[in-house]
């Protein structure tokens, strides 16, 4: 159709321009008039419009005729066919029409005949010669042709429905049926045809449910149970799964789904349970590791892994009879102080006989699923464990229930309809086994490792026990009511229980005579007030009965019962001294007993078709020896072990149940009372103990790391929902980092800073007083040496802002080589959080407002405190260099601190503005300037200029411009983009350090936050500040100008 | 519903000229109808009609013309229509007239008229015809657009094809 020459291009754009030759002003086609409506309009208007014909002309093609003819003679036909079907292209969908009016196979015939008739002077007369000709007659065809061209335009327009309604919804009422909707024949046959494809589209759109069964084979048990396996197959589901998801807002985390907050309002209710009652928590989805091996071996491998510096280690007496659980961190091999891996805690199984150096030990370590990763193989590598080993008798279910379940579901099920009973019911009677324990793992996978060496032999439990946590001073009394100890057996004729490795305990009398110990020390707890009385981390273990045989009736609220602590010495001595070692023994260390025991549970159906066949209905049920017996582990968790007010709060017990009888426990400890709470409630838990929460509140270890990433993530995203104008512009609030803590450059900052202090200090005063050696506070005029060196370090760390804790330092070792010029460079270079239990007592002494006050007095002749002097300060910088220091705070005044709030230095004119107005709220930072924000507009209106000239060309070169565009990310008006410059000094107040938990607390009535500053910056802040007001700072939250007084305190 | 009510004339140019066909165009159009109304009907007249007047729909092969306005005055509009004598456009003057066919209240149900119309003229045309070759060439069309009307429903699968194929000229 074409001359071979002429792109479409090129001649659309010298139409055009004759155009605009002509008529004196630029003709727009009308894709270009409409791309000036609003994008919105446009594309309503194009969907109504997709449909509809456009209009056939011949006089663009005669007015551009004229001028073409100039450049290239002929074609006139061709050109004005060629313009309407391109202005039909650049709209979308209108193109059909435009095609169909003059249809395809016509169009030759068609331009064909109009060259004859030219030639002839027909009706379609060339322009300006021909035009006085009058047609000699009028062909019939090209006439119907027309005609014929335009009912196909119009039939398309008319059968097609160009609104997004349904086809019944397109019908008068009085024409509307019942059910129309889903049955297609109600509706008028002419337009059933379309209602069927519309349903087909609908169909698709829906959720695909396993379309053999109806609903009510899929709510049929053996179904649900089938569909439940399947679906815990990608995240591990908890026991108490199906519980949690009717109650609370589920979350997939760290490969589990886990309950994050109750649908209920319960945030209030859930703190008084802390405090006055008891809040249930199912901590399963935390991880346990069990090391076996000789002592000396395990100790030997796991020392260099923690220090003593942080705080008892493995091998602390207490935990390592097995008497009590210890917690500490955990670093990589001789790394201290840096590379943190993780918070654990531990417990030892108690010795049989102490004393016997040979004899095998069995070690649990407890942990957080995010750090189990790196955790594992650290322990590994230390215990040079690389053999993974055939599943022995300890670990032997993960590997084998899964193949059992496979072979299981494939029984054919002849029992179901008919009600069995329950003396019948055999092997078969439960052909399809729930998933209990790890959904997810591979059955050829292997979960424990040996070392050929050392001998030690490290199996992953994750999943193979249930750990339930409980909190308040009810817990025990909960505890008690609902777990009632096991029977001993006396009888004789109990050889064909399953039980059996609990008659064999009874036949022995020590056994025996240790399980009535520890019943006795049980019963004793019920009379306690509060768990923190019990010296932290007590371990008890137990053997209980089935706890689903003495629920109540109903649910109800335990109270504590003051009549059971009567017996006041053997209290006293259980206050005292704790659970005595003996007595820490439980069977769910034997991996093949809890393996019985989950095996051999009495489903809930039998449980309860037995209790219908009771002769009075409601009466205690008595299984007698076929009782399961449950071994237990009770380990008391220490509340709040720091700071010096509300000591204790929010202690509890955690419990270890053997995998499977999760619900068998859950329920009963609710019906006494106990509030559920969630990962919600776990934070707000963490955050009132003023303990640092895993593992968001772990910035130097590489789970935290994640999670920041991820918080700072969802955060942005978040963030970018909300149109510019209805969220906080945080450049023009002078908050550099909204969303994540860049804790690697806040504490280079402060370390250039203070080295440039030093400095000028000394050129200033070469005797270096202490109180020259503080120099000005803000030195308001860096000197050039600092501005070159931070703007170098700007220039070569270019993702500070996408990758904030990414380990910027690395990138420019050359840089800070030069800078430092020492040996300790490696060292220096990573963050590190102050952990060292002595630094940080002297530390919180010095944080205290002065010297005079009680508290401080009465802690300096305990540990011979030094005083607040330049070298102490240079000690403890040089043996942590770039370290964070864990602090709490709390408001003075109004104010409740958010997450990422900053922490910022006072200035001197705030002490004194303070000091004459009590009531002083604290200064506002002045508004910033927004330097991003006329560069993102000129960004956007070329880009707006550029499609408007993509418009006209062609949809590919249109795509090419998209993409280039996609390619340099567009900055977010609001947010600082590029490099961050200095955060410290950024704002009117030297910014100090961060919050990572902050809010208005219940426990105390104010504003209370928890984050990390510097050390460098606080030792500078601490030692220019005035005795009486030491350890006030400024926090600011980052969408707001206001800073607040708040009191620094650092915990140990 | 609430919207604004619309009136569409659907009406045919006739020409003699044949040269008329080819300035006719949705402006030319549009500005002529309106020259008309003020000079038939007056400032008043012109004012009123022009809200939402609108040329929607033209063909030049077969001189159909699509116009709308406001319900409250498309008769102003329509007692116009027939003092158009002649079409202008670049100093010329081209003798037609407007022959209005139908009146609607949608432009649905104007199109399904001209569908009728359309059909209705083609065997109109063909009755008549004397000649084979144009004989021949008309039934083609008569079948094609019958044809259409049944396929319409399939052709909206397969134009997707269609348009790039277009688009690639």
């Amino acid at each position: 159709m074409l001359p071979p020459a002429l792109s479409p291009f090129t001649s659309f754009w010298r139409l055009w321009r004759s155009l605009v030759i002509l008529t004196g002003k630029p003709w727009l086609p009308p894709s270009v008039r409409q791309a000036e409506m609003s994008n919105a309009k446009e594309r309503k208007h194009a969907k109504k419009m997709r449909n509809q014909p456009t209009n056939v002309t011949l006089s663009s093609g005669f007015v551009a005729d004229r001028s073409v003819k100039h450049h290239n003679g002929g074609g006139k036909p061709f050109r004005a066919q060629k313009q309407e079907s391109f202005s039909g292209t650049s709209r979308q969908r209108q193109t059909r029409m435009t095609h169909y009016s003059p249809p395809e196979p016509d169009v030759n015939e068609q331009s064909s005949s109009k060259v004859t008739f030219n030639k002839k002077g027909g009706w379609k007369a060339g322009p300006e010669g021909t035009s006085q000709e009058i047609p000699k007659y009028i062909t019939a065809s090209t006439f119907a042709q027309a005609r014929a061209a335009e009912i196909s335009a119009m039939l398309k327009a008319v059968t097609q429905k160009s609104s997004n309604s349904l086809v019944f919804q397109t019908l008068p009422r009085h024409m509307r049926r019942r059910a129309m909707s889903h049955n297609v024949k109600r509706l008028p046959r002419r337009l059933q045809e379309i209602a069927q494809k519309e349903a087909e589209k609908a169909v698709h759109q829906k959720k695909e449910h396993s379309k053999n069964k109806c609903h009510k084979a899929r709510r049929c048990h053996i179904n649900r149970v089938l569909e439940f396996n399947r679906r815990q197959k990608k995240n591990i589901w908890l026991e108490t799964h199906i519980w949690h998801a009717k109650r609370f807002h589920m979350v997939k985390k760290w490969g589990y789904c886990l309950g994050e907050r109750p649908t209920v309002k319960s945030h209030r209710a859930c703190y008084r349970a802390m405090t006055n009652r008891c809040l249930l928590q199912d901590l399963s989805y935390y991880c346990c590791l069990e090391l076996k091996g000789k002592e000396e071996e395990i100790l030997k491998a796991l020392s260099p892994m923690c220090s003593i510096d942080t705080g008892l280690t493995f091998a602390a007496v207490h935990c390592l009879s097995g008497k009590r659980q210890g917690s500490l961190m955990l670093y990589r091999a001789n790394k201290y102080p840096r590379e943190v891996l993780g918070p654990v805690t531990f417990i030892w199984k108690s010795e049989r006989s102490p004393g016997d150096p040979s004899e095998n030990r069995q070690l649990w370590i407890w942990l957080h699923p995010t750090l189990k990763q790196d955790i594992l193989e650290e322990i590994k590598v230390v215990c040079q464990c690389t053999e993974p080993t055939k599943s022995t008798v300890c670990i032997s279910d993960p590997l084998l229930t899964p193949n059992q379940e496979k072979s299981q579901t494939k029984l054919p099920d002849e029992k179901i309809g008919k009600k069995r009973k329950w003396k019948d019911d055999g092997e078969n009677a439960k052909p399809i086994k729930k998933f209990i324990g790890d959904g997810t793992r591979d059955p050829h996978q292997l979960y424990s490792w040996i070392s050929p060496t050392t001998g030690i032999l490290i199996s992953d439990l994750t999943m193979e026990m249930n750990r339930f946590r409980l909190i308040g001073p009810l817990s025990h009394s909960i505890l008690t009511e609902a777990v009632k100890a096991a029977a001993v057996h006396t009888g004789e004729d109990t050889e064909n229980t399953p039980h059996r490795w609990w008659t064999e305990t009874c036949k022995n009398p020590d056994s025996v005579s240790l399980h009535h110990r520890q019943e006795a020390i049980f019963a004793l707890l019920g009379g306690i007030t509060s768990p923190a009385e019990i010296p932290a981390g007590t371990i008890l273990g137990l053997t209980v009965g089935d706890p689903r045989i003495n629920l109540p009736q109903k649910r109800s609220k335990v109270l504590p019962n003051p009549e059971k602590c009567q017996d006041n010495e053997k209290v006293r001595q259980l206050l005292l001294e704790g659970v005595p070692v003996e007595c820490t023994h439980s069977f769910i260390w034997n991996q093949a007993i809890s393996k019985s025991v989950t095996e051999n549970k009495i489903s809930d159906q039998d449980l309860n078709w037995k209790r219908s066949e009771l002769l009075v209905p409601g009466s205690q049920l008595v299984l007698g020896p076929h009782e399961s017996k449950i071994p237990l582990l009770l380990i008391q968790q220490p509340g709040k072990v720091t700071g010096d007010d509300r000591r204790g709060w929010g202690s509890g017990w955690d419990v270890l149940l053997p995998k499977g009888w999760g619900m068998a426990f859950w329920i009963p400890l609710i019906y006494r009372g106990a509030r559920v709470g969630g990962l919600k409630e776990a934070i707000m838990h963490s955050q009132y103990k003023r303990s640092p929460y895993i593992p968001g509140d772990f910035p130097d270890c590489p789970a935290g790391i994640l999670f920041a990433k991820e918080q700072a993530k969802n955060l942005l995203e978040k963030y970018k929902r909300r149109p510019p104008a209805k969220r906080p512009n945080y450049v023009k609030l002078g908050t550099l980092a909204p969303f994540c803590c860049p804790w690697e450059q806040l504490t280079r900052d402060w370390e250039l800073r203070a080295q440039a202090q030093e400095e000028s200090s000394v050129a200033s005063s070469p005797s270096g007083e202490e109180s020259d050696w503080r120099g000005d506070e803000v030195p308001c005029a860096p000197t050039p040496e600092k501005t070159h060196q931070v703007s170098d370090a700007m220039g070569t760390s270019l993702h500070a802002c996408s990758e904030p804790r990414g380990r910027m330092d690395t990138e420019c070792p050359a840089q800070m080589g030069t800078e430092w010029a020492t040996g300790q460079d490696a060292a220096r270079r990573h963050l590190c959080v102050l952990r060292s239990r002595a630094s940080l007592k002297q530390l919180s002494a010095w944080c205290g407002p002065s010297s005079e006050d009680s508290r401080a007095a009465r802690q300096v002749p305990s540990g011979g405190q030094q005083e607040l002097t330049r070298e102490a300060c240079l000690s403890l910088l040089d043996r942590f260099p770039r370290a964070l220091v864990w602090v709490s705070l709390s408001l003075l005044r109004k104010g409740s601190p958010e997450p990422h709030a900053m922490i910022c230095v006072p200035a001197k004119e705030d002490f004194l503005q303070l000091s004459q107005d009590r009531l002083y709220c604290g200064p506002q930072e002045s508004k910033h300037s927004d330097p991003f924000k006329s560069k993102i507009r000129k960004q956007k209106e070329k880009k707006k200029l550029e499609k408007r000239q993509n418009q006209g060309h062609t949809v590919s070169e249109g795509l090419e411009a998209g993409h280039t565009m996609a390619e340099h990310q567009a900055p977010t008006l609001g947010l600082w983009s590029g490099p961050l410059p200095d955060v410290t000094s950024h704002c009117s107040r030297v910014l100090l350090g961060f919050v990572t938990q902050g809010d208005f607390s219940m426990a105390v009535g104010c504003g209370e936050a928890l984050g990390f500053v510097s050390l460098t910056g606080l030792l500078d802040m601490l030692s220019n500040q005035p005795a009486g007001e030491r350890g006030l700072v400024l926090l600011r939250p980052p969408a707001s100008l206001q800073y607040r007084f708040a009191r620094i305190a650092i915990e140990v | 519903m609430v919207r604004f009510k619309h009136r569409y004339l659907l009406c045919e140019v006739v020409s003699d000229d044949p040269r008329c066909r080819l300035s006719l165009d949705d402006r030319v159009l549009g500005g002529l109808v309106r020259d008309t109304i003020a000079r038939v009907h007056g400032t008043f007249g012109a004012a009123a009609s022009s809200i939402g007047f609108a040329v929607r729909y033209l063909n030049a092969y077969t001189g159909i013309v699509l116009l709308r306005c406001r319900k409250e005055f498309y008769q102003l509009v329509w007692s116009a229509l027939p003092f158009i004598t002649y079409l202008e456009n670049k100093g010329h003057h081209y003798p037609c007239f407007l022959n209005t066919l139908h009146v609607g209240g949608t432009i649905r149900t104007c199109q399904k008229f001209l569908i009728q119309y359309n059909r209705r003229q083609l065997l109109i045309l063909l009755q008549n015809c004397t000649d084979e070759g144009e004989r021949e060439a008309i039934q083609k069309s008569v079948t094609r657009s019958c044809l259409l009307e049944e396929e319409s429903g399939e052709e909206d699968l397969s134009d997707g094809g269609e348009e790039a194929a277009e688009a690639m000229e």
